[in-house]
């Protein structure tokens, strides 16, 4: 038994399809998440996110006007986003190793292709609720660190900087 | 040498884990069966989503034929990959995989795909939901579906699209 408190998570589902809406929120349900809210456009997703303010977002990759890639730009780096930090996970049919990499450099927390499954949708909750991604900040890029975690295993010089004091990095941890 | 870019790295207070409480070494089982229990209550609702799904690329497919462009390709190739998503849950593989094919059409020649090419693999998904064609080695459906992949690469390959 987790011990988790499903009861207490607040999720935002938005998925053009009707279909597979009704089906995450049955998934969800049963885990006990019953504060679920859904959107069929993104640019209902945005408006929803000032009301509710949702602590996890699933997101469909396609929808009919802004795509899921678009919204979730918005959300990382618009002045106006409600949380910037609200972890993102992409749900779609998409499932090319290109496809990732684009959600990833968009700003997205965790990938699931479908077809949807329980394990799928579990593990991605998981991942964020146990192992959330340090923050990135660069002058092109807002967003979850798009290397995979274990970030506290690594204890080597910085692999980008020619040499660790050159590096401009600043721990915020706390500052927020 | 490539500049360095300033990089800032920090991590956000995990309010998550705080409102959640728990904690697993593993995944919760009981509540994995719970879900698929739950997951299994739909199957009987999913024939008639798999049903939804088709007429509506069945839909689209007609307002591409009407006025063929960027716009209603684009709607064509969300309802294929809906379906190309979807229809493995709903236990369809072989609509799931003709579904892939018309979006790979797609997503290599977009507007300029050719409309009978189109219809062949909204038809034959058509037939395989009609006939509840739930068999992943169906060998006519398997056949039909080399048929149009064969079709597509080459198409693809004329186009100059790897």
């Amino acid at each position: 038994m987790s011990g988790y408190r499903f009861d207490r998570l607040k999720i935002l589902v938005v998925d053009d399809n009707p279909h597979m809406r009704k089906l995450v929120e049955t998934i969800l349900r049963a885990f006990g998440v019953v504060q679920i809210f859904e959107s069929a456009t993104a640019e209902a997703a945005w408006e929803l996110l000032g009301e509710i303010n949702p602590d996890v977002v699933v997101l469909d990759w396609s929808l009919d006007g802004m795509n899921g890639l678009e919204l979730t730009r918005m959300v990382r780096t618009s002045p106006a986003s409600p949380n910037p930090f609200v972890p993102i996970i992409m749900l779609t049919g998409h499932s090319q190793a290109e496809h990732v990499r684009q959600a990833r450099d968009a700003g997205v927390t965790e990938f699931l292709a479908k077809p949807v499954s329980v394990k799928g949708i579990l593990t991605r909750l998981s991942a964020v609720i146990e192992n959330p991604r340090p923050f990135v900040r660069t002058k092109v890029f807002f967003g979850p660190c798009r290397r995979r975690r274990n970030h506290d295993e690594y204890h080597g010089p910085e692999r980008r900087a020619p040499k660790p004091e050159a590096a401009d990095v600043k721990a915020m941890a706390g500052a927020i | 040498m490539a500049k360095q870019q300033p990089i800032e790295i920090f991590m956000p207070p995990n309010i998550l884990k705080a409102k959640m409480g728990g904690g697993i070494g593993g995944l919760d089982m009981a509540a994995i069966k719970r879900a698929e229990a739950a997951m299994a209550s739909l199957k009987d609702e999913f024939g008639d989503w798999i049903n939804s799904d088709v007429s509506k690329l069945a839909d689209m497919r007609d307002g591409f034929a009407a006025n063929p462009g960027p716009d209603t390709v684009g709607d064509l190739y969300r309802a294929s990959h809906d379906l190309r998503g979807q229809a493995l849950t709903f236990e369809f593989p072989l609509v799931a995989r003709i579904a892939t094919i018309l979006c790979k059409l797609i997503d290599g020649v977009s507007d300029k795909a050719p409309l009978n090419l189109i219809d062949a693999h909204v038809n034959a998904i058509r037939v395989i939901v009609k006939q509840k064609i739930k068999e992943a080695t169906d060998p006519i459906a398997v056949t039909l579906m080399k048929e149009l992949d064969d079709r597509v690469a080459d198409i693809l390959g004329k186009a100059g699209v790897k």
